[in-house]
C-alpha cells in the first residue's frame, strides 16, 4: 500500500526521488557532522587539523562566562518549563472540553506566539517591560531587566507550544473512558487523577520537553529581555560568533547540539504512538 | 444484593476477534437548548465555571505578556521620537509608517520579501520530492527516516546556523576543500546567497513536515484511478497529487515564509552590510539607532504580514478539509 | 400503544421508571416524551435503528446525560439530577471503554476502589467477578493484549463486581463477529439469570433483541413506539414502523372499512386479528412465513386470497423465498381487480414442490396471523 505512490512512477523518476532524498539528508547533516568533528580538533586555528583532542572542551568548561551563561540558561529553562507546562496543559484541557466566555478569543490567540517571528516578539516584550517598569516606578520600586524578565518572556511563548502539543494528545483521547470512570463511582476529580491524567501524561511530558528545548534554543527573545548578568548560553554564543569563529565555540556548540538531540530523542520516544484504546 | 455466583462453564471459549466497531458519536455538546431543567442548568454552570477556572491563569498570562505587548507596540508605532532618542507617547503621527515607503527602508523590506520568497521556493522544490519519497516508503523505514528529519527540526537553530558559518567561512572546511581541489577559496559568506542558504537550512524541515503529513494522508488509489483514466504519470501528479496536497503546500510555504521574512539570527551571522533585512533593521531601531516608533511600525508590518499568511493558511486548510471529505 | 406489564412486577417497585423523559441537544430532539417501566430482574431490550434515541435513553439512566424534561426513578428514588457516580447502576460501554493503562484486575477493581472497598475484601470480589466471566489467569494482562471477546468479558466483570441494581449494556455485542456474538447472546442471558440483576440492553439488531430479552421496547426518532414481549411485538406490531423493523413482513396498503376489515389497494377486503378506527389509511402486515402459496384456483375457501404471478424464486437451502406480483398487473388473467400493484414475499420450506418464476399462483393467509397497522 505504501509503495503504491511510486508504483506508477518511471524508473528514472524513482532514481531522481531517491537521489534528492539523499541530497536533502546530506544537506541537513553534513554541516552538523563537520562541526562536531572539528570541535575535537586540537589546533588553535579552526581550519588546520592537528589531531583529535578534547582540549577546547576543557577550555570552554573552564571559561567562567560560559559557565555563568549556562547557569542562567538552565534556571530560565527549568523555571519557564514548569510554569508553562502547568498553564499550557490547563489551557489545552479548557479549550478541548469546556465552553466558557472568551473561549474563541483564547483559541485564536494561543497559536500566535508560535507563528510570530522571534524579533517581533522580542521587541514587543522589550517595550512592554519598559512601560511596565515605568508604571511600577511611579509606585516606588525600581525594576530592571534580568533573569526574571527572560523567564517571564519564555513562559509567554512556551505556554502556546505546550498547549498545542497537549491538545493534539487530547484529540486522540477517548472520552468514553472518562464516562466509564464516572459510571464506576469516580468523582470528577478522581476521574481526572486516575484516568485522564495518566493517559495524557506522555503528551504533557512531550510538551514539557519541547518547552525545555525551545527555552534552551532561544536567542533573540532572551537577548532583548535580558539585562546585564542575565546572558544565556545561546546569547553568549551569538554575540561571540559575531566576533569570529573560535575552536572554543565549536566545542560549546557541539555540547549544545548533544543536549538538544538528547531532548529530541526523549521527546520522540514519548510521542511514539501507543494505542490509547484497547 | 445476591453475591455473584460462579457461572457454569459455557461452551463458548473466547476466540480471537478484533474490536473494530468504533464508538458511535454520542451527542455530548453542552449547548444551550431552548429550555433547561434545573439539573441541566446546574451541570452547565458547573462546567462553565470549571472551564473558566482552568483557562484563566494561562489566558491571563497570554493577555499580560502577549496581547498587551502587541497593543503597546502598535501604540508605539504612532508615537514620536524625541531628539535624544527617547519615545514620547504624545503627538501621535504616521511618520514611522510614511518612512516605510522611503528608498532605504522600502529597499530593505523589498529585499527581505524577495529573499524570503526565494527561500520558500527553494524549500518547496527540495522538500516536495523529499516528502514524496518519505511518504511512499514502507511504514517501518518511513518511521526511521522521519526520526532523521525530526532531529534537525528540533535541534538548536543557532548552533545549526553556526555550523553553516563555520563550514562556509573563508578559512573553513569548505573553502579548504575547494582550495585543495584547485578551485581556489570561495567567498559566499556575507552575501545574500549565504543568507538564503542559511534560511533554507534553518527552515527546510518546516516545509518537509506539513508536506509529509499531506502526502502520507493521501489516498494513492486516486492516482491509480487517474492512471486508469489515461493520465500519464506526470499528468496524474499535476492533476491529482498536487491539488490533493495543496493544504500541505500552503502550510509549508507559510511556515517558511513568515520566519524567513522576519529572520534576525541568520542574516546577523551569515549576512553582510549588503544584506540588511527587516528583522535586523527592527532590532537596530531598539538598540543603537534608538528609534522605537520606527521599529514598532516595522514590527506591526511584520505582524500584519504574518496575520495575512496565517489567514490564507486557515482558509486553505478549511477548504482542504472539505475536499478531503469528498475524496474519502 | 400496547404496553404489557413487566413480568414479576408484583407489588415490588420497578427497577427503572421514566415519565415524560425528553432530551434535547441544541435544536435536535434525541428523546421525546418516553414513558417506561422496567421491572426488577427483567432483561429489557431497547431496540431501534441508529439515531433513534435508544443510547441517549440508556445514558440518561446511567447519568451520563441529564434529561431535559421528565422524571426518572431507579427503584423508587428520583435520580434525574444525580451524577453518574452516585447512581446504583453500571454500564457496559459499546467499545467497552476499558482503561488501557490498567490491567484486567485493576480495571475490575476500579469501581470498588472508588467506593472505598480495598484490601482482601476487594481482592475476593475481583476474583469472584473474574471467575464469573471465566477470565482466570488473565488478571495481569492489559486490555490491548486481549481478544475482542475477552475485552467484552472484562467490561462485564468490571460492571458486575459492583452489584449494580441495574446493568446497562450499550450494544455490547456489536464489536464481535457473528459466531462469537451468537455464543455471547446465550451466555449473557444465562449470566443475567445467574446474578438476577435487571439488564437494560440497547441494540439495533432485532434478532438479538427478540432472542435475549423478556421484553422489548422499540424506539424510532426519539419516541418509544411499543413495549411488549418479543412475541407480542413480532406478532402484533402496533405500528407500521414496528411491523417493518421487526422481522420481515409484507405491508399491503389499504383503508379500513370497519374496525377489523381492510380494503386493500390490490383489490380485496380482508379481516385482521386486531381493530383500528374505520375509514383511515392503514396497512395489513402479513409475515412471509404466514403466506401460503397455491396453484391458481386451488386456494381453500374462507381465508383471504389474492391471485398473482411468481416473479422471483430464491433458494436459501432450508427454504424458498418467492416474490409474487399481485394486483393490477395480473388483473387480466386472475381475479384481482384492484387498481394498484404490489408484491408479496412468501417463504416455504424446501421439500414442498418448487415453483418457478412466471407461474400463476394464489396466495392466502389466516386472518388471525395478520395485523392492521396505522401509518
Amino acid at each position: 500500500m505504501s509503495s503504491l505512490g511510486t508504483a506508477g512512477t518511471k524508473r528514472s523518476a524513482r532514481h531522481l526521488l531517491k537521489a534528492n532524498a539523499w541530497f536533502v539528508f546530506a544537506f541537513l547533516y553534513v554541516p552538523i557532522v563537520v562541526l562536531v568533528v572539528f570541535s575535537f580538533n586540537g589546533s588553535e586555528r579552526v581550519n588546520v587539523w592537528q589531531g583529535l583532542s578534547a582540549r577546547w572542551y576543557g577550555e570552554a568548561l573552564g571559561n567562567t562566562q560560559v559557565i555563568s551563561a549556562l547557569r542562567v540558561s538552565l534556571i530560565v529553562a527549568v523555571s519557564s518549563t514548569i510554569v508553562s507546562t502547568v498553564l499550557g496543559t490547563a489551557v489545552a484541557l479548557a479549550l478541548d472540553r469546556y465552553r466558557f466566555k472568551g473561549r474563541r478569543a483564547l483559541d485564536g490567540t494561543v497559536y500566535l506566539p508560535i507563528v510570530i517571528p522571534d524579533i517581533t516578539m522580542a521587541v514587543m516584550l522589550l517595550v512592554f517591560f519598559a512601560e511596565a517598569f515605568k508604571l511600577i516606578h511611579t509606585f516606588g520600586p525600581r525594576l530592571t531587566l534580568g533573569v526574571t524578565t527572560v523567564a517571564l518572556s519564555h513562559i509567554a511563548f512556551n505556554i502556546s507550544f505546550v498547549a498545542v502539543v497537549v491538545r493534539a494528545r487530547l484529540d486522540q483521547f477517548d472520552r468514553t473512558l472518562e464516562e466509564a470512570a464516572r459510571d464506576l463511582y469516580a468523582t470528577p476529580w478522581r476521574t481526572f487523577r486516575r484516568v485522564t491524567l495518566p493517559l495524557i501524561a506522555p503528551g504533557i511530558a512531550a510538551g514539557a520537553l519541547l518547552a525545555l528545548t525551545l527555552s534552551l534554543d532561544d536567542v533573540v527573545i532572551s537577548a532583548f529581555t535580558a539585562g546585564p548578568g542575565a546572558t544565556t548560553l545561546p546569547v553568549y554564543v551569538f554575540s561571540t560568533i559575531r566576533q569570529g569563529v573560535t575552536p572554543e565555540l565549536n566545542a560549546i556548540s557541539t555540547l549544545m547540539l548533544a543536549a538538544s538531540i538528547t531532548l529530541v530523542v526523549a521527546s520522540l520516544a514519548l510521542q511514539r504512538p501507543r494505542s490509547t484504546t484497547p | 444484593m445476591p453475591p455473584l455466583r460462579r457461572a457454569k462453564p459455557a461452551a463458548a471459549q473466547p476466540t480471537e476477534a478484533e474490536p473494530d466497531a468504533p464508538a458511535s458519536p454520542t451527542p455530548t455538546g453542552p449547548e444551550a437548548p431552548a429550555s433547561l431543567t434545573p439539573a441541566e442548568v446546574t451541570a452547565q454552570r458547573r462546567r462553565r465555571r470549571t472551564g473558566t477556572l482552568m483557562a484563566t491563569p494561562g489566558a491571563l498570562y497570554l493577555l499580560i505578556f502577549f496581547v498587551v505587548p502587541l497593543g503597546l507596540i502598535t501604540v508605539y508605532s504612532f508615537a514620536t521620537r524625541t531628539s535624544t532618542g527617547r519615545t514620547s507617547l504624545s503627538g501621535w503621527n504616521l511618520n514611522s509608517y510614511e518612512r516605510i515607503a522611503d528608498d532605504v527602508i522600502g529597499g530593505i523590506i523589498a529585499r527581505s520579501a524577495w529573499l524570503a520568497f526565494l527561500t520558500t521556493v527553494l524549500c518547496l522544490v527540495a522538500a516536495y520530492p523529499f516528502a514524496y519519497y518519505l511518504a511512499t516508503r514502507p511504514p517501518r523505514l518511513r518511521a526511521r527516516l522521519l526520526v532523521l528529519v525530526m532531529i534537525p527540526f528540533w535541534t538548536n537553530g543557532l548552533v545549526r546556523i553556526f555550523a553553516i558559518r563555520f563550514l562556509l567561512g573563508s578559512n573553513g572546511p569548505a573553502s579548504a576543500l575547494s582550495e585543495a581541489m584547485g578551485f581556489g577559496t570561495f567567498r559566499i559568506l556575507f552575501t545574500p546567497t549565504a543568507v538564503v542558504l542559511g534560511m533554507v537550512y534553518g527552515f527546510l524541515t518546516f516545509m518537509v513536515l506539513p508536506l509529509y503529513v499531506a502526502l502520507e494522508r493521501m489516498d494513492w488509489r486516486l492516482v491509480e484511478a487517474a492512471r486508469d483514466l489515461y493520465a500519464s504519470g506526470a499528468k496524474a501528479f499535476w492533476r491529482v497529487t498536487v491539488p490533493l496536497t495543496r493544504s500541505g503546500i500552503v502550510a509549508g510555504c507559510v511556515l517558511v515564509f513568515v520566519p524567513s521574512f522576519g529572520s534576525y539570527v541568520v542574516p546577523e551571522i551569515l549576512g553582510g552590510a549588503k544584506t540588511l533585512l527587516i528583522g535586523s533593521y527592527v532590532a537596530r531601531q531598539f538598540q543603537a539607532a534608538r528609534n522605537w516608533p520606527l521599529g514598532a511600525a516595522l514590527s506591526v508590518l511584520i505582524i500584519v504580514a504574518m496575520l495575512v499568511a496565517v489567514a490564507i493558511n486557515q482558509r486553505n486548510s478549511a477548504n482542504a478539509e472539505r475536499t478531503q471529505g469528498v475524496t474519502r | 400503544m400496547s404496553s404489557a406489564p413487566p413480568p414479576d412486577a408484583g407489588s415490588s417497585v420497578p427497577a427503572v421508571e421514566m415519565h415524560g423523559i425528553s432530551k434535547r441537544f441544541s435544536d435536535v430532539v434525541a428523546v421525546d416524551g418516553v414513558d417506561l417501566q422496567i421491572g426488577d430482574g427483567e432483561f429489557f431490550a431497547l431496540l431501534g435503528p441508529s439515531g433513534c434515541g435508544k443510547t441517549t435513553t440508556l445514558r440518561m439512566i446511567a447519568g451520563l446525560d441529564i434529561p431535559s424534561e421528565g422524571r426518572l426513578a431507579i427503584f423508587g428514588e428520583e435520580v434525574a439530577s444525580w451524577p453518574p457516580d452516585r447512581r446504583p447502576v453500571n454500564t457496559v460501554f459499546q467499545a467497552y471503554a476499558l482503561f488501557p493503562h490498567m490491567t484486567v484486575a485493576q480495571n475490575i477493581a476500579f469501581g470498588l476502589q472508588m467506593r472505598g472497598i480495598r484490601g482482601p475484601d476487594a481482592d475476593r470480589q475481583v476474583a469472584e467477578a473474574t471467575a464469573l466471566v471465566q477470565l482466570e489467569g488473565m488478571e495481569h494482562r492489559r486490555p490491548s493484549q486481549l481478544s475482542g471477546g475477552q475485552q467484552q468479558r472484562v467490561a462485564l466483570a468490571r460492571a458486575l463486581v459492583n452489584h449494580p441494581k441495574v446493568l446497562l449494556l450499550d450494544e455490547p455485542l456489536g464489536a464481535l463477529d457473528l459466531k462469537l456474538r451468537q455464543e455471547m447472546q446465550v451466555e449473557l442471558k444465562a449470566l443475567q439469570r445467574e446474578v438476577g440483576i435487571t439488564f437494560v440492553f440497547v441494540t439495533h439488531d432485532q434478532e438479538e433483541a427478540l432472542a435475549m430479552s423478556d421484553r422489548v421496547g422499540v424506539m424510532s426518532e426519539g419516541r418509544l413506539l411499543q413495549v411488549g414481549t418479543p412475541a407480542e411485538v413480532y406478532e402484533h406490531p402496533a405500528s407500521r414502523f414496528v411491523a417493518d423493523f421487526i422481522g420481515r413482513t409484507n405491508l399491503l396498503e389499504g383503508t379500513t372499512e370497519s374496525p377489523s376489515a381492510v380494503r386493500l389497494d390490490v383489490g380485496a377486503v380482508v379481516t385482521a386479528a386486531n381493530e383500528l378506527d374505520a375509514g383511515s389509511p392503514a396497512a395489513l402486515s402479513v409475515r412471509p412465513e404466514q403466506v401460503r402459496l397455491h396453484r391458481r384456483g386451488e386456494a381453500p375457501e374462507g381465508d383471504p386470497c389474492l391471485d398473482g404471478v411468481i416473479t422471483d424464486a430464491t433458494y436459501l437451502g432450508h427454504a424458498f423465498v418467492y416474490t409474487v406480483a399481485v394486483g393490477r398487473t395480473v388483473g387480466a388473467g386472475g381475479t384481482s381487480s384492484g387498481d394498484r400493484a404490489a408484491t408479496i414475499t412468501a417463504r416455504s420450506e424446501t421439500g414442498s414442490a418448487a415453483l418457478a418464476a412466471g407461474e400463476p399462483v394464489s396466495v392466502s393467509w389466516s386472518p388471525a396471523a395478520t395485523t392492521v397497522v396505522a401509518d
